[in-house]
């Protein structure tokens, strides 16, 4: 009897294991046998979670979407500055206006005034906002927002926005809708610097002195499309619409965050319609039967700049780099590492091609073995050699160093590939007498021309490539006291022109964002797709 | 006894103040700091040395040290870099998290392992033994990541039977059908993972026993099988199997990161790994900390417990 249950037993267990090593084997692929599962679970016999709750809950319709860390209970308005933070951030509050590629989206605020000596800002607040919990919104929440901002010990992720060494920005109240910042100097950034930043209600936060800590941060009360309804550490947040909100009332009752930290868990999860999106990198989405999964992708441009610095402290000779750039193919590069040209855009200056003061008239450096080869004779360097250090753990940079290196082979470099950490990577750079001499590395900066200016000014805080080049300071200091639009586009374009000529600076591709949708979502173009909260205005989105 | 009891219990304690010693040194030692993951790229020199005054990261190291042991002391873990929450807040959250999946799974693959082992041993050489054997053997070398990967593949993706993510369904915290649902795989992930070593431990441990001169006696004087086996050899093997439940302690904390992870399972695991990718240092040194402590504790737990069932040690104490 016994050895009967144990032959039984070991038979099971082995059977698992080798139907498990089947398994496994097809598993590489899931999407290409996805098919079945998908249309077979629609018959009904094994329903999702996420269908079986929104039906238990009576019809209401329920947006989940996977986000791949917690964003905490603590999410507060000053110091919270963490991309899922923000996004729950994005849900319960709203700022003035949001402040985009594209432009100015006003929420709280309606118009601006800027004064004729272009240091004032008068702000037109909306007179029919009400907080989640009745009062009325008034200028005074906006006041008291900045205030805190500007305060040294709160620690605000603003604070370097809003004070400078010649002053802090100073905010007044005109009256009940109507407030006035004004800048210690000119900036045209300015307008951008008062941007994104949340509003929080006075009269809630008014007696608290530590705003990471305190008990008002886990109640929220706030001006969003929805309210913060439910925090489970770990597991999830959750929202309920806001039927008050002053841009009309959500479509969708609740909108789920749902944390879900590996890659291959949140993978299948959208495909099995367990969550509605989720962002993904080319190669997964590639991986997933879109059709069959009923999903759709979103590519979305964040502004983001890939690049490779050549390091000048190193490589001096200037012939010698616009060798080694003249043997790079970009558009090879990018297609190797993002898999569709849909995915990326070409930058050909430091400025993402999404800005409005992107130009494409500048020294492209487009693939031309012949001039490298030209150069390199020019440079009098005999059997060049060179190292290339990028982050060994990403990915897309791992890829486009081995096309870079397999380029340059063919142009008579000898490239040796260092992948190292990337916290590491960063950490050489920093170092002037780093011992690599190109790196690859990437950057959202802001809207504004000037915020690049920490990248390309002499001795500046992310100038890796430590070259001395006193025009292109010239010419940022210039652009940043400017306030003359036309103008102003002019000196950014002979910067970006500069910069391409120094040859130190090479931008590789500017990838997109992947949003991967479940088909039962509309309304995605209204809701719009901005960088860091995914959604400008989740109260737009559809769910059929 | 009583004495030697109360000697492990006071060579404990310096260990344990080392080890926060060496947490912390190491920690410290690593060549980013926990500024590096609180600034960005935007901010000045001036705001980021005011970062590091409000945590006291500009104060000497003895200093931080001493003000972090004081805080862990008073049950003051110190808050989380990232998120700002309180970390002893949030392992009371997630700790439970853990024990309600680490404890049923360690539990049950403990019996299965002693009842599988005990067979195997006990039949050497024969089919059963060869089975158990050869599937412990794979148990072992099957990372549980990929075993938790192919249960999701197979039974939440294809066959659609189970949930893939979490512990809960959204706004179902207390239906306990909607708890096991979301429980069976990552348990049988556990248990899959916990069984074959411990499978391992008590068939070799029945094998010695087998092999001793008592049992050549009791055979001898014509003793039945069953009777050498649970009135001796059994009480032989288990000795060494208890005291390893002692060992198991810090599992509790760490015993199932990676398929915590892989499940987001709310536990310790996620919360572990978040921090160390985010640079999150109060909280890796916190669960290192109370991970390795509980190393301390277990052995000390396995002492006492040795000393306490087996009686030549009760006497040598």
């Amino acid at each position: 009897m016994k050895k009967n249950f144990m032959k039984r037993a070991g038979i099971l267990l082995a059977a698992v294991m080798v139907l498990g090593g089947l398994t496994a084997c097809g598993g590489k692929d899931p999407a290409a046998e996805g098919t079945t599962a998908v249309s077979g679970s629609s018959a009904g016999a094994g329903e999702t979670t996420a269908e079986a709750a929104k039906t238990s809950e009576g019809g209401e319709s329920t947006f989940t979407y996977a986000i791949a860390g917690d964003p905490g209970a603590n999410v507060n308005v000053i110091t919270t500055s963490d991309r899922f933070g923000l996004m729950t951030l994005k849900m319960i509050y709203s700022p003035l206006y949001m402040y985009n590629a594209d432009g100015i989206n006003y929420f709280l605020a309606k118009s601006i005034d800027t004064s004729d000596d272009n240091l004032s800002y008068t702000m037109h607040l909306r007179d029919d906002v009400k907080w989640s919990d009745g009062e009325k919104f008034t200028a005074d929440d906006v006041v008291f927002t900045f205030e805190a901002m500007e305060k040294e010990e709160n620690a605000g992720w603003a604070y370097s926005q809003l004070v400078y060494k010649e002053g802090a920005v100073k905010i007044e109240k005109v009256d009940d809708y109507t407030v006035k910042l004004t800048m210690p100097f000119v900036n045209s950034a300015a307008v951008e610097m008062f941007s994104q930043i949340f509003i929080m209600p006075k009269h809630v936060y008014e007696n608290v002195t530590n705003f990471e800590n305190n008990d008002v941060n886990t109640k929220p009360v706030g001006t969003g499309p929805y309210v913060m309804s439910e925090y489970s550490a770990g597991s999830y947040v959750k929202f309920t619409k806001n039927e008050n909100y002053f841009l009309g009332a959500p479509s969708i009752d609740n909108i789920v965050y749902r944390i879900i930290e590996n890659e291959n868990t949140a993978m299948t999860a959208i495909q099995s319609g367990e969550v509605d999106a989720w962002i993904g990198t080319p190669a997964q989405v590639a991986q997933m039967n879109l059709d069959s999964a009923n999903l759709t992708v979103y590519p979305y441009q964040e502004g983001r700049v890939a690049y490779m610095m050549i390091n000048a402290a190193r490589v001096q000779n200037e012939d010698l780099r616009k060798a080694i750039l003249y043997a790079l193919d970009k558009k090879a590069i990018a297609d190797a590492a993002l898999l569709s040209s849909d995915y990326y855009d070409l930058p050909w200056s430091f400025m993402p091609p999404n800005s409005k003061f992107f130009t494409e008239d500048v020294e492209k450096y487009e693939q031309n073995l012949d001039k490298s080869k030209e150069y390199l004779a020019a440079s009098g360097v005999q059997k060049p050699e060179l190292n290339l250090a990028y982050s060994g753990s990403d990915s897309l940079q791992s890829t486009s160093a081995l096309l870079v290196q397999e380029q340059l082979e063919k142009a008579g470099f000898k490239v040796t590939l260092s992948g190292i950490d990337s916290k590491a990577l960063s950490q050489q750079m920093k170092d002037k007498n780093n011992t690599y001499d190109m790196y690859f590395g990437g950057y959202i900066m802001g809207i504004d021309p000037d915020t690049f200016s920490s990248l390309f000014e002499t001795g500046a805080a992310y100038n890796y490539m430590y070259y001395d080049q006193p025009e292109i300071n010239e010419l940022f200091a210039q652009g940043r006291k400017e306030t003359d639009e036309t103008k102003r586009k002019e000196i950014y374009t002979n910067i970006q022109k500069k910069i391409q000529d120094t040859a130190c600076f090479y931008p590789l591709y500017s990838n997109k964002r992947l949003l991967v949708v479940s088909k039962n979502v509309s309304g995605i173009d209204a809701a719009k797709l901005v960088p860091v909260y995914t959604f400008e205005d989740t109260s737009k989105l559809q769910k059929k | 006894m009583a004495r030697y009891i109360l000697k492990r219990i006071l060579t404990a304690i310096p260990m344990v103040l080392l080890i926060t010693v060496l947490c912390f040194a190491l920690m410290h030692f690593a060549p980013y700091d926990a500024i590096d993951a609180m600034t960005t790229p935007k901010m000045s020199q001036e705001t980021i040395n005011l970062i590091k005054a409000k945590y006291g990261y500009d104060q000497p190291v003895y200093v931080q040290y001493v003000r972090w042991l004081d805080g862990i002391m008073n049950g003051n873990f110190g808050y989380s870099i990232v998120t700002k929450q309180s970390i002893a807040a949030d392992l009371a959250v997630r700790l439970p998290n853990t024990v309600k999946l680490v404890l049923p799974a360690f539990i049950t693959a403990y019996i299965l392992a002693v009842v599988l082992g005990l067979i195997a041993g006990a039949n050497k050489n024969k089919k059963a033994d060869k089975i158990i054997d050869a599937v412990s053997s794979v148990g072992i070398a099957v990372p549980s990541f990929w075993f938790a990967m192919l249960l999701i593949f197979v039974l939440g993706y294809k066959l659609k039977l189970l949930p893939i993510v979490g512990m809960h369904a959204v706004g179902k915290e207390s239906s306990i059908a909607d708890f096991l649902k979301h429980f069976i795989m990552p348990f049988l992930t556990l248990t899959v993972s916990f069984m074959p070593a411990n499978i391992k431990f008590v068939r070799s441990s029945t094998l010695t026993q087998f092999s001793e001169d008592y049992v050549l006696v009791q055979r001898a004087f014509g003793a039945t099988k069953s009777e050498i086996m649970f009135k001796h050899v059994c009480k032989n093997v288990l000795l060494p199997v208890i005291t390893r439940l002692g060992m198991a302690l810090p599992l509790l904390v760490t015993g199932a990161i990676i398929t915590e992870t892989v499940f987001s399972w709310p536990g310790v695991g996620p919360y572990f790994i978040k921090a160390i990718q985010g640079m999150d240092y109060p909280i890796v040194m916190i669960i290192l900390v109370l991970s390795s402590t509980l190393v301390i504790l277990g052995n000390l737990l396995s002492d006492i417990l040795y000393c306490l069932i087996d009686p030549r040690i009760k006497e040598m104490g």
